[in-house]
């Protein structure tokens, strides 16, 4: 599953168009829904963002797999040229600097974010935005840190009376490939697979529960080494039934998890 | 949403994270320089970045990142229970990189750090200082401490550096434990009778297996030939010994190996361990499920975890026994539990 999180309509509705999302009404916040797909509108400020993002993540909890990605408009220094995308390392919010992992080689420009509490109209040492403070607080709660990603495009030079809502459709519109490019990196860094799969957890957790929680545990160990040793290790090494004397259970156990771990 | 084509490992040390107030020392602006097409954070303090909660430790150790800083608090610690003193009236492990280079699926740095990135403590100035009220008496110094110090020689130059003050000072010994080949930087500097190296080896399976990223054992063995060629003091160290069902083969066959090539006389020691964990490190360990090195089913002791004592003495005789085809029995180290 992928996340976006924007913090205006006008930021959202290129993304909608592309990924064929419909709204929805479970939360209480503007958001749409797709096969694959949330975007969640935010609203403005870094309360808004990180109340919003909790609301969603609480509602639909992630995945080992799934990525989250704030996609935006900026305001930035001059050297920055209008149009551009950015993707963010560090997150600037007064003391607190946040820092989303890179962990993918990419081709896109990277900075330094400041996350401010009003539209800002003179030069910072870095582009500002005003949401991704909050987003990552409330984000980072859910995700590991190289799941989430800040993609930024810049929208004007700190003069925020000039955006548009027409010039932040554009903006947004014009990067949707990057937008794809970034969730496809981010996808493909992800490593924290499961170990066994739906029905195999359901077969192993049925079976622990006839033993106590130290026996269970030591299971559990012993299956693990033996998934890791051999990726092709199948589970049919459980018996249909169990004899019902606890002793004889205990030796049954034993044996199974020496045959696991040899 | 289409994804596009799998991602290309970003290369080591994309990104410099570096403490403001050491942007412009000497070795930082030296380290900058080699990376120059990484990408540079300024931050203000190391643990902003090394300490964050929810990090990967498996996501980044495909992407490690580079974080330079100066360390505060104490750079020297005092030897623990897991590793050999060597009888030297004081024992330290410096710390002045946090941190490895390589990946070994046992290494305790995975229990012990929330990153799998490297800290390079750029002041190794104030380590020196902190070492010199010690050193009226013999004092032994661990200097890959949470770390391979070789690994990462030709970045930091702290080997060097340690070397150069240990002439100084006769009554420091050094303990340089290593997995590198690479040993440009011993050859700089002067052979002393003071310095020991100490490699790790293990059967190329269990390389294969579970030291991602390190050299080969035909590569160790090629460092180990030279050192002792340009006059280095030696140890070899079969320690930790991974047990696997092919450890009667592979690790008697390692020895073998090994003194086939490099002549068992020129060796101060041959150390062999079996592998040993805190509990609390092991712990950590199989919260990232990342090898079956974690899932073994080990005895505990004394907050521990080592092979079942069965297992480890059939590591233990086995390796001793074939050892001592090649070397007499003083001059072989083992690491048993104390029971
Ligand atoms: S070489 Fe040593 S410090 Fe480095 S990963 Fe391996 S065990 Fe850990």
């Amino acid at each position: 599953m992928i996340y976006l999180i924007t913090a205006l309509d006008a930021e959202a509705r290129p993304l909608c168009d592309r990924y064929k999302l419909k709204r929805s009404n479970a939360l209480p916040y503007t958001l749409y829904t797709g096969e694959n797909t949330v975007l969640l509108v935010s609203g403005m400020g870094k309360t808004n963002a990180a109340m919003a993002v909790s609301a969603l993540l609480g509602w639909r909890l992630p995945s080992p797999g799934d990525i989250l990605i704030n996609m935006g408009i900026c305001g930035a220094p001059v050297n920055y040229p209008i149009g551009d995308a950015l993707l963010i390392h560090q997150i600037i919010d007064g003391d607190r600097h946040y820092y989303p992992d890179i962990l993918y080689a990419h081709s896109l420009a990277e900075t330094s974010l400041i996350c401010v509490d009003i539209p800002q109209s003179s030069p910072q040492e870095y582009p500002v935005d005003m949401e991704s403070a909050g987003i990552f607080q409330a984000a980072s709660k859910f995700f590991k840190l190289h799941q989430i990603g800040f993609l930024k495009i810049v929208s004007d030079h700190c003069a925020p009376d000039t955006v548009t809502k027409e010039g932040v459709i554009r903006l947004i519109a014009s990067h949707l490939d990057t937008l794809d490019y970034v969730s496809g990196l981010l996808t493909d860094v992800q490593t924290d697979h499961a170990l066994f799969s739906q029905s195999e957890r359901e077969e192993i957790d049925s079976f622990k529960s006839h033993f106590t929680k130290s026996q269970g545990d030591m299971l559990e160990d012993a299956l693990c080494f033996a998934r890791l040793k051999n990726s092709d290790f199948s589970l049919d090494l459980f018996p249909s039934s169990l004899p019902n004397s606890k002793r004889e259970r205990g030796i049954l156990l034993e044996n199974l998890i020496t045959r696991l771990t040899l | 949403m289409k994804t596009s084509s799998p991602a290309s490992p970003s290369k080591l040390f994309s990104h410099l994270y570096i403490e403001k107030s050491i942007f412009d020392h000497p070795k930082t602006e030296a380290i900058r320089t080699k990376f120059a097409a990484s990408r540079v954070v300024l931050i203000d303090h190391y643990k902003e970045v090394f300490n964050r909660p929810n990090q990967s430790f498996s996501a980044q150790s495909q992407s490690k990142k580079l974080i330079l800083a100066q360390r505060g608090g104490k750079f020297l610690h005092e030897g623990s229970q897991y590793s050999d003193g060597f009888d030297h009236q004081q024992f330290f492990y410096a710390s002045s990189v946090m941190g490895c280079l390589y990946d070994c699926d046992y290494c305790y740095l995975q229990g012990l750090y929330p990153s799998a990135n490297t800290v390079v403590f750029v002041n190794l100035e104030d380590a020196f200082a902190e070492l010199l009220p010690h050193l009226h008496q013999d004092t032994l110094v661990a200097t890959s401490y949470d770390t391979d110090t070789m690994a990462i020689e030709s970045l930091t130059h702290q080997t060097q550096e340690w070397l150069l003050f240990a002439r100084e000072h006769p009554r420091l010994h050094l303990e340089i434990r290593t997995k590198s080949a690479n040993i440009k930087g011993l050859k700089h500097a002067l052979p002393s009778e003071r310095v020991t190296l100490a490699w790790t080896l293990s059967p190329q399976y269990i390389i294969d297996r579970y030291e991602h990223a390190t050299p080969s054992l035909e590569k160790r063995l090629a460092a180990i030939r030279e050192a002792i060629s340009i006059g280095w003091k030696v140890r070899i160290c079969i320690d930790p010994v991974i047990y696997t069902d092919t450890f009667d083969l592979i690790y008697p066959d390692l020895i073998d190996t090994i003194f086939s090539t490099v002549d068992p006389d020129s060796i101060e020691h041959l150390t062999l361990g079996s592998f040993r964990l805190s509990q609390s490190h092991l712990r950590s360990l199989k919260k990232l499920r990342r090898s079956d090195v974690a899932f073994y089913p080990y005895t505990v002791y004394n907050e521990m975890a080592t092979y079942p004592e069965t297992v480890e003495s059939h590591i233990l005789e086995t390796l001793l026994a074939k050892a001592t085809h090649y070397l007499p029995a003083q001059r072989i180290r083992t690491w048993q539990r104390q029971s």
